[in-house]
């Protein structure tokens, strides 16, 4: 049973959250989402010319997405550079921003996102995705909604919101559900999950993935309303 | 960049001027944090203008080397990130040449008390290990990296396996190399060069004072005259106090 939270939060609770645009002024956009103890930065290039040729399509866009964690993001020292999870995690995120950005709006085209974790605690791959949706919409690139990514899984028997690395953890064992959306469209574009679940939990799961997910939504829309208030008075 | 742009910042340069009205041997503004991730035993973020780092510091156990049975070790990283653009060289080569000056610096000053970090003479040590990450690039890499580490160096404290408590790592303070860096655009010579000015620089001069001069290092093609390096060499005396004093003094609050 897991019937109190470690950290005393509620089931359907999210860590703090800071959500900031035009962190990395070299880039088109650029964002930074913290959730509790893990923090990402994303930074967007593009639309440009595809490199290498060869990944060209002629009758749409492509993204190339980069996902890294600095060597200090976590208790062991990380290696500099991308390893196989990097990979993966870049993959998956690549293919959620795949179906948010109007990629047919760009022929011929590549889309850069980069995504750096400066600290770590659980939920990087969700974070990063947030804050690349965040970035993209900061570039100003036409998106069919933006996404909001959150982690979700099972305690003992409980079904819990962002999960923190002590969560994943415990010793009665956790599952590991990432899940994103594109609220307004209901989509689902991110889906994981690591461990075990029955098909009732795993509904339950979706259930408040979407949620939570939709109060990530409200923040970054929020977060894009300051953006632009703050451009019109400059 | 347009020609346009590069001979307007040359001629600009021929009457000392420079693109952001600063003058020749004025360092732009350093905002400066610590604790900024959680799992680093120190960490500082660095904004010098609109050049920003984050640097942050492991202290981890290991195997001595066998010429220096009785000393930890120093491991400096630059990762010129992709999240930020227009780096004055090739990406990985920058990263190689930024992450070693820094690194000499620190090593030479000797601010670091190798010995001291000797857990069991032969077969335990701590490293050091120094990662610096860019995150947005207008110039001068090399003094926010600086910055950041020295920062991040003196904010860390560490556990070891079997001793109770947080350590501070043996620091003197004194020693404590600060870097200065000038441009150089035609005849003009820069202090702490804006990404367009290195863009348009010919050769580039970083200098690390701890109580002397520690570490220097010539980049670009292009060449100083004796006279010139004197004269940095003067500029980045002056800097070192200030520096050094804002370092000592964020870190206190």
């Amino acid at each position: 049973m897991y019937e109190e939270r470690l950290d005393k939060r509620q089931f359907d609770e999210l860590r703090p959250i800071e959500l900031e645009t035009g962190v990395v002024p070299n880039a088109n956009g650029s964002a930074r989402f913290k959730i509790g103890g893990t923090e990402a930065i994303a930074a967007v290039y593009g639309p440009a010319e595809v490199k290498p040729k060869h990944l060209e399509k002629s009758d749409q866009g492509i993204i190339i997405c980069k996902y890294d964690m600095m060597p200090f993001s976590v208790p062991d020292r990380a290696k500099p550079g991308i390893d196989r999870r990097d990979m993966e995690i870049s993959l998956v995120i690549s293919n959620a921003l795949s179906r948010a950005i109007m990629l047919e709006e760009f022929p011929s085209s590549m889309i850069s996102v980069y995504v750096y974790i400066t600290q770590a605690d659980a939920g990087t791959r969700c974070a990063s995705l947030t804050a690349a949706s965040m970035a993209c919409a900061d570039a100003g690139l036409p998106m069919r909604d933006l996404i909001a990514a959150v982690a979700v899984g099972k305690i003992g028997d409980s079904i819990v919101a962002d999960l923190s690395k002590a969560e994943e953890d415990y010793e009665g064992g956790a599952t590991d559900i990432p899940i994103a959306f594109l609220p307004s469209k209901d989509e689902i574009v991110l889906l994981q999950l690591d461990g075990e679940v029955s098909k009732d939990e795993l509904k339950k799961a979706i259930e408040l993935g979407r949620k939570e997910a939709n109060k990530i939504y409200e923040l970054e829309k929020a977060a894009l309303k300051r953006r632009f208030t703050y451009e019109s008075k400059d | 960049m347009s020609v346009e742009n590069y001979s307007y910042l040359r001629e600009l340069a021929k009457s000392g001027l420079r693109s952001d009205q600063r003058k020749p041997f004025e360092r732009r503004n350093i905002v400066l944090k610590t604790k900024v991730s959680n799992h680093a035993d120190g960490s500082a973020y660095v904004e010098l203008g609109e050049t920003k780092v984050i640097a942050g510091v492991k202290v981890l156990p290991g195997e001595p080397y066998p010429d220096r049975p009785d000393e930890g070790s120093l491991n400096v990283n630059f990762e010129a990130s992709e999240l930020a653009a227009n780096y004055p060289a090739d990406r990985l080569i920058y990263s190689v040449e930024v992450g070693r000056v820094t690194d000499r610096a620190i090593r030479e000053s000797k601010m670091i008390d190798m010995k001291q970090l000797c857990v069991t003479p032969g077969s335990k040590v701590l490293f050091v290990f120094i990662d610096i990450y860019a995150i947005n690039n207008d110039g001068n890499l090399l003094d926010a990296s600086n910055v950041a580490a020295l920062a991040a160096l003196l904010d860390a404290e560490y556990s070891v396996e079997g001793k109770e408590g947080k350590m501070k790592l043996p620091i003197n303070i004194d020693n404590t190399p600060i870097s200065s860096t000038f441009v150089k655009i035609g005849d003009a010579v820069f202090l702490d060069g804006n990404s367009l000015e290195e863009t348009v620089a010919d050769a580039r001069l970083s200098i690390g004072i701890g109580k002397g001069i520690n570490s220097m290092q010539k980049g670009g093609v292009g060449y100083f005259k004796q006279e010139e390096i004197e004269t940095c060499v003067d500029e980045a005396f002056k800097y070192k106090d200030e520096i050094k004093s804002m370092l000592i003094e964020k870190l206190k609050s």
